[in-house]
């Protein structure tokens, strides 16, 4: 019964964002974040100017992840390094690379 | 009270062992801050919509940078603009020092050599 409410939760929730929950395969995303994994895989690397530590990934909602991205991608959202990195992603890159980072870590 | 203590305590103990400069925040004065920031990014920090991310547990100086590049407008997002705009620079480390302290992101470590 809970999950039935917490289900139909989700749902509601899913229907809101604009772009359409296409659902990334978490396996394929692992494959394509090897790069990805050089700065966010190494916990307290730092970016290195202006310094600050490397974002953490692990457990963040997949949509929000795809809309980073998308951002970078367009330059919308500036960081010359993630603007590069994720120009050669196609869209099925990235709603895998959300789905695998969303499903790491023990988030409660 | 005794709560407080030990927030800050734990704080303290977290800033020293991660390094952090100690301009560090106040973790305490940072959850009384968070009051509007909970209504899209939850009272500790984790979202329920998926578009809002979860900041519980991101690095602090991380949360730091990105509430200043939404004052400067650097990041440009009109929302986040809007809250940033009336933040002075020792709230930002506040707010930083509470959500950074809170259970939620995790840094992904990589699992095949």
């Amino acid at each position: 019964m809970k999950t039935t409410l917490l289900s139909a939760v989700v749902l509601a929730l899913s229907g809101l964002p604009s772009a359409a929950l296409a659902a990334g395969d978490a396996e394929q995303g692992r494959l394509r974040a090897q790069t990805c994994m050089g700065c966010h895989g190494a916990p307290g690397m730092r970016n290195a100017y202006p310094g600050y530590r490397v974002p953490k990934l692990g457990g963040q909602h997949t949509q929000y992840l795809m809309d980073a991205l998308n951002a970078y991608q367009q330059r919308l959202r500036s960081h010359p390094t993630m603007q590069a990195q994720a120009a050669d992603l196609s869209d099925e890159d990235i709603a895998n690379l959300a789905a695998y980072f969303s499903q790491l870590g023990n988030r409660r | 009270m005794t709560r407080n203590i030990i927030n800050r305590a734990a704080a303290l103990g977290l800033a020293t062992l991660t390094g952090v400069a100690l301009a560090a925040g106040d973790p305490v004065a940072g959850q009384q801050k968070a009051q509007v920031c909970a209504s899209c990014h939850g009272a500790d920090g984790i979202s329920q919509a998926p578009n809002f991310p979860i900041i519980a547990g991101q690095y602090a100086d991380y949360i730091e940078r990105a509430l200043k590049d939404y004052r400067t407008g650097e990041r440009d997002n009109a929302i986040m603009k809007g809250f940033a705009t009336n933040l002075s620079d020792a709230d930002i480390r506040d707010l930083a020092a509470w959500f950074s302290t809170q259970q939620g992101l995790s840094a992904p470590r990589i699992t095949n050599p």
